[in-house]
């Protein structure tokens, strides 16, 4: 018979359990009903952890809040491109760069992958374009071109945050593409063991957070700290990673 | 879902205001305490369950019907709590450090004797020594009653990780809470 760890007894608890004979085996042990007895009580002691009461006209209040900010462009249920103007293009350019590059490199590991499998240098797979049959160093350029051209449009959103002297929700709205395209392209680097280029991009989404779903809404005080981070410290760093990335004889 | 529940989805990703203000109330009380659970602070989870449902509203469009729209706004409340809760730190990083949950998380401020155990802060400060991803997964178990599946799917993780993250909290959470519960 199978050792039952804690860890089934949890699942058990929860009702998650696998093994169809568990509850029969913990019922027909009195070592085991007593650790199930134990580890309930433990976890029904949770229960005691109770949230501070909301009247039963939160809902409205919650609604009160927030009507005034749910503008009709964001319940557009087709393509947001459409409505958009130049200007925000950028940022939704970075987003599906990101999208494609994901895409790519993904491809390009299982391909890596069925090359390694097949001991083969280069993976060729039939019906494949070869434009898309990506060696190592080919996703290795495509992340840092396609970083790099990331950077060029923070630093433009940097740029402008900056110097203005109030945010918006169309520039949360940029902030938020630039956050998820900023997620993706760390993923990347992380996938491609680019520890520096990732631990750079993570250090920046704590403020593309921030722009993302603070900056419009912050007192002026907050908005002047974190335009003062902006220009004391980011825009400085994220152009010279961008110069990095632009000279490939420096390892990122 | 009813079929009652899945018209109202459906006008409210067409835009209508009506519509979405019925799942604003509908939700309400339940995004907060997941959101309190998770930050641990009452005005916070306020603005995260404003800022969820601002990211629902503009998310709608995207939202597919096959896949539970109760999981689906947990998952928006989720990601908000963990960025709000990043925010924080990084905003405490820039502050004078004051006493506050990371400490009484740490248990720096309790007074080691003479007082008479709060269950409930015992609860909330080991809650919070939990890491983000194991303080979700075991609220979201424990608390939500959703399934490991679908909790995979709200934290964006495998299943695998998922039902590690939860034994691992439930190991810390025991550790804790041991020495209040008696069986």
């Amino acid at each position: 018979m199978k050792h039952i760890t804690d860890d089934d007894l949890t699942l058990l608890y929860y009702g998650e359990h696998e093994n169809p004979e568990l509850p029969a085996e913990v019922a027909g042990s009195e070592e085991l009903s007593q650790r199930f007895d134990e580890l309930s009580a433990q976890l029904q002691g949770m229960d005691e952890w109770m949230p501070p009461a909301r009247g039963d006209d939160y809902g409205s209040e919650v609604w009160r809040q927030i009507e005034p900010r749910l503008t009709p462009e964001y319940a557009e249920a087709g393509p947001r491109w459409k409505t958009w103007f130049a200007g925000l293009m950028q940022p939704r350019l970075s987003l599906a760069g990101a999208l494609s590059l994901v895409l790519v490199a993904s491809l390009a590991f299982m391909l890596g992958r069925q090359a390694s499998q097949s001991e083969s240098p280069v993976p060729q797979v039939q019906g494949l374009p070869s434009s898309i049959a990506l060696s190592g160093m080919d996703t290795e350029r495509l992340l840092t071109s396609s970083v790099s051209g990331h950077l060029d449009q923070l630093n433009l959103v940097f740029t402008q945050f900056a110097n203005s002297p109030e945010t918006s929700l169309a520039a949360a709205d940029r902030a938020t593409d630039m956050l998820v395209a900023n997620r993706l392209y760390r993923k990347s680097a992380e996938a491609q063991g680019k520890q520096q280029l990732a631990r750079f991009l993570a250090g920046l989404e704590p403020l593309l957070i921030e722009l993302a779903y603070e900056a419009h809404k912050a007192t002026p005080e907050s908005l002047d700290r974190m335009q003062k981070e902006v220009r004391d410290t980011l825009l400085f760093r994220v152009r010279v990673m961008n110069q990095q990335l632009k000279q490939p004889n420096i390892s990122t | 879902m009813t079929s009652t529940e899945q018209q109202i989805i459906r006008k409210a990703a067409a835009g209508d205001r009506v519509a979405f203000r019925q799942l604003v109330l509908e939700h309400s009380h339940a995004m907060f305490r997941l959101a309190w659970r998770i930050s641990g602070d009452q005005s916070a989870a306020d603005d995260i369950v404003q800022e969820a449902f601002i990211k629902a509203w503009r998310k709608m469009g995207s939202f597919r019907m096959e896949s539970g729209f109760r999981a689906w706004l947990h998952r928006i409340t989720v990601n908000t709590a963990m960025d709000h809760l990043r925010k924080q730190a990084r905003v405490k990083q820039h502050e004078s450090p004051q006493p506050g949950l990371e400490q009484l998380a740490a248990g720096a401020s309790r007074p080691k004797i003479d007082i008479q155990i709060d269950v409930q802060v015992e609860t909330r400060a080991a809650m919070m020594k939990l890491s983000e991803t194991e303080r979700a997964a075991l609220m979201l178990r424990h608390f939500e009653g959703h399934s490991i599946k679908e909790i995979a799917q709200i934290l964006d993780m495998s299943a695998t990780a998922c039902k590690q993250a939860i034994f691992r909290a439930v190991k810390k959470m025991r550790i804790e809470l041991a020495p209040l519960v008696t069986t």
